[in-house]
């Protein structure tokens, strides 16, 4: 080679230097272009930075009309990871043609596929086509791999995908309601925004009856004496009432200001809820005056107030609950159990814990009522216990739960069960009607321990029980999916054992009882659409909703009863009979997990929509409009479906139902 | 006479280009183009869009140029381009080595762009005056084609932004640089040669002959 030859090679080699670098600039920008989406989507958005430059450096952009297949089992050993930039997929079983039905399933924005066979390096075993016109980020195989093994996010995401979405969607959710909490008032807010803005008051010179029949009225424990300047001379409480009026036998028609305590404490609207707190500490009082800048009354505000301040703490709850004399007292205390829900729910607590937690108050709140209402009845010597039903059975009360609960009792020898039965009758219409009152409302289905019906001794729910068992009718069935989901809720727990075991014999020598409760409990399918995400027409009157529980949750719960009582699970609670269930009948337990999830994400989510739309005291339902999720809880609810379909599909199977 | 004024124009230009850009334009020339008989799948496409100060090609400058590759039905990240002579001022060899490598990257493959007389006007301007170089690929021009093969979604000539709307593509919010556009250009170019297989337009040379027949028609008819 001549000198003149290398040097010609040499130069040459300058603008492909050129040309090599101008290529690498032309990828890092369409890297950047891709990177740009891979950050609007889960779990992309979690990745670290090296891991997001990988892919948007490997991923080609590919095009499929409406209509054409993008992989199949056809199409051999899976050589890409795919990422729906915009379009729709379909994602088919292929072969098995009994079950294709429960197999379709349709993938979005955001979706990848097909994780499992590219993971593997195998042929997909379905088959995707896109129903829309798609863009996909085709991820060669290899870089696929790469991405797994160094970035924990996506390996997450590939080998755990609800969990790690669930994750993501904990933390929004976090995210969202810390924002909420902080507009909430803390004990460095002004006392200008807390308590009563309209205490009530009356005039010094008002007779000690009418003053304390405004109380009476009121529903007030205190009163603020105030002249017609609004300034405030005194408070009146019922602790006046005693020490002043009744032990000072001051007569009733005495003016109200020779009972008051003189010389209230107040405070400037401007101080904090932490100064009122610091006052009652130190001077031993329960509520601080609220004036303005010229020392008129413009509110009060008690230690109550304070105390739902801070975060209503569990202990506080239950000693309220367990100290509480009448239903007022318990009415408070229900409140306290729902403020507090909110807050768990804020820290991101999940839907099985929050459940627990809130049946486990409620329980509470329900014994109290129970007690309460004993010392009108007397059942001493007899053995009788409370039984819950439903959700409350279950342990899986949200927000708006109504009443379902029964009794048992055993009849001692020689006593005429009519008569005790009214007895346990009149009871239980008082408990009824104070539970009630605290916020559990009466149950429409009248299934109530005040009904005759639902109020029956040890041998009578025996034969209850037999006799659905034996005729699985249409209404045996419904009521087995309420009564068989019993617990003893107060009262000789012996008794609801003894009804556990009897049931669980019955049902384990009656495969046709528990076939039709399978069939029964596929009646309703998930609203998975098979083009569309959701099916949301389901519920006439209401379009563009999804109910969450009669198309979410029951299907889980209806599926748990059906395993629990083929494998003799005494638990009522939906995940622990799932839990348990799935050990008996050797179901793996990363199937399980998955299915779990999506139970609890739905429960979650059905909590999170009681809250935010329930109004205090009133029903919250369990319709929601899926287009207002965002994309993270829409592929979640997606996923969450597709698990209530797979344990549906099981049960078709286990049970041969067509 | 004409023959021997470009010759000479050439020439001259050549002249003061150094000898690496040289030998490369050498090569270039003497390269063969692709073959346009292959079925688009085969076909190497090269998408492009440029950086202007202004939309005369005759007086304003040519900033940048973006490009991708589309073949084998993607759009692959490792055949881009992207060259940005704002900074350059056109600043001497630089830019000469630099449009030279755009040369060496298209490859001579069949160009596709939207608008062609102002994508191809600037470029032929500057390859002219850079290079020396008669700059005339064959070109795909996607605003005369787009309405040609979805005269369901539009007939007549019309902004690139207005195909965007009807295909749906997300177009990112404010102002798109070049290589983002050279991308969405690319989607379209990746939906229009499915629809145009369907009408039987399955070779580069079936769609240049379509892109110069739906021009011809439009511009005479």
């Amino acid at each position: 080679m001549t000198t003149q030859q290398q040097a010609g090679q040499e130069k040459e080699q300058a603008v492909g230097q050129v040309e090599m670098s101008l290529r690498q600039d032309g990828r890092a920008r369409m890297a950047s272009n891709t990177q740009a989406f891979l950050r609007n989507h889960a779990p992309f958005n979690k990745m670290q930075p090296d891991a997001l430059q990988l892919f948007a450096d490997k991923a080609k952009i590919v095009f499929y009309a409406a209509g054409s297949e993008i992989v199949g089992p056809d199409s051999g050993k899976v050589r890409y990871f795919y990422l729906i930039e915009s379009g729709k997929v379909q994602a088919r079983q292929a072969g098995e043609v009994t079950v294709t039905e429960y197999s379709i399933l349709s993938l979005g924005a955001g979706e990848s596929f097909p994780i499992g066979a590219v993971t593997a390096g195998r042929p997909s075993t379905n088959v995707y086509k896109a129903v829309e016109d798609t863009f996909c980020y085709q991820l060669p195989a290899e870089d696929f791999l790469v991405l797994l093994a160094s970035s924990p996010e996506f390996n997450l995401f590939c080998t755990r995908y609800i969990a790690s979405l669930l994750d993501q969607s904990r933390c929004q959710l976090q995210l969202q309601f810390a924002q909420r909490a902080s507009e909430q008032q803390t004990l460095n807010s002004p006392l200008v925004g807390i308590g009563s803005r309209t205490p009530i008051t009356v005039s010094p010179e008002t007779p000690l009856r009418a003053a304390l029949e405004t109380m009476s009225r009121a529903g007030v424990g205190s009163l603020v004496i105030a002249g017609e300047d609004r300034k405030a001379v005194g408070v009146f409480t019922r602790t006046d009432l005693l020490d002043r009026v009744v032990l000072a036998e001051l007569p009733l028609s005495a003016p109200v200001n020779q009972a008051m305590s003189p010389l209230p404490f107040m405070l400037a609207e401007h101080a904090t809820a932490y100064d009122a707190m610091y006052a009652m500490a130190t001077h031993g009082i329960r509520h601080v005056l609220v004036t303005d800048a010229e020392g008129k009354l413009t509110g009060v505000v008690s230690e109550r107030d304070l105390f739902s301040l801070q975060r209503v703490g569990l202990r506080q709850i239950r000693q309220s609950i367990d100290g509480a004399h009448n239903v007022e007292a318990l009415q408070q205390a229900a409140a306290d159990v729902r403020q507090l829900a909110f807050n768990m729910l804020a820290q991101g607590v999940g839907a099985e814990q929050l459940t627990q937690f809130i049946s486990a108050l409620n329980d509470a709140l329900t014994r109290r009522v129970i007690q309460l209402n004993l010392e009108k009845h007397n059942f001493d010597g007899i053995e009788w216990g409370w039984l819950a039903f439903g959700s409350e059975g279950r342990d899986e009360q949200t927000f708006s739960t109504d009443q379902d609960n029964g009794i048992v009792f055993v009849p001692p020898v020689g006593a005429t069960v009519d008569a005790l039965k009214q007895r346990f009758l009149a009871y239980a219409l008082d408990v009824n009607n104070d539970l009630d009152r605290c916020g559990f409302p009466l149950c429409k289905g009248n299934i109530m321990a005040s009904n005759p019906q639902w109020c029956l001794t040890l041998d009578e729910w025996k034969d209850q029980f037999a006799t659905w068992i034996r005729t699985p009718q249409p209404d045996a069935l419904l009521n087995a999916t309420i009564f068989f989901d019993f617990r003893a809720l107060y009262g000789k727990a012996e008794l609801a054992d003894a009804m556990r075991r009897h049931l669980l014999s019955l049902t384990a020598s009656s495969p046709m009882f528990l076939r039709a409760m399978a069939k029964n409990a596929l009646d309703v399918e998930p609203p998975l659409g098979k083009i569309r995400d959701f099916l949301t027409d389901l519920e006439p009157g209401k379009p563009g909703k999804i109910d969450l529980k009669k198309y979410g949750s029951r299907i889980f719960v209806d599926v748990a009863r059906i395993y629990a009582m083929a494998s003799g699970v005494h638990n009522t609670n939906s995940i622990q009979r799932l839990r348990l269930a799935a050990q008996r009948l050797s179901i793996r337990s990363d199937e399980i997990d998955a299915v779990l999830e999506g139970l609890n994400f739905i429960q979650l989510l059905r909590l999170q929509h009681q809250y935010l739309e329930g109004e205090p005291g009133t029903q919250g339902d369990n319709l929601i409009d899926p287009d207002t999720l965002n994309e993270l809880d829409r592929r979640i609810l997606k996923e969450s479906f597709r698990q209530a379909r797979k344990i549906q599909t099981r049960l078709k199977l286990d049970y041969q139902v067509q | 006479m004409l023959g021997l004024k470009k010759f000479l124009f050439r020439s001259s230009a050549q002249a003061h280009l150094p000898d690496d850009v040289r030998a490369s334009l050498d090569l270039w020339r003497a390269s063969k183009a692709p073959p346009l008989d292959d079925v688009h799948f085969q076909t190497r496409y090269v998408v492009v869009d440029i950086v202007s100060s202004g939309t005369n090609p005759e007086n304003d400058r040519l900033l940048g140029i973006a490009a991708c590759a589309v073949w084998k039905g993607a759009i692959q990240p490792d055949d881009t381009f992207y060259v940005d002579f704002s900074t350059l001022d056109g600043e001497g060899s630089t830019v000469d080595r630099e449009l030279m490598a755009f040369l060496l990257f298209a490859a001579k493959a069949p160009l596709v762009t939207y608008h062609v007389p102002y994508v191809g006007g600037f470029l032929q301007r500057a390859f002219k005056e850079r290079l020396g170089v008669d700059f005339q690929p064959q070109w795909i021009d996607l605003a005369w084609l787009l309405p040609s093969m979805f005269d369901d979604k539009g007939d007549s000539i019309m902004p690139m932004d207005h195909w965007i709307d009807v295909f749906g593509l997300d177009a990112g919010g404010g102002r798109r640089d070049a290589m983002a556009n050279t991308l969405l250009l690319a989607r379209i170019f990746q939906m229009m040669t499915v629809r145009s297989v369907s009408k039987q337009i399955d070779t580069a040379a079936h769609l240049l002959a379509e892109s110069r027949a739906s021009s011809f028609l439009r511009r005479t008819h």
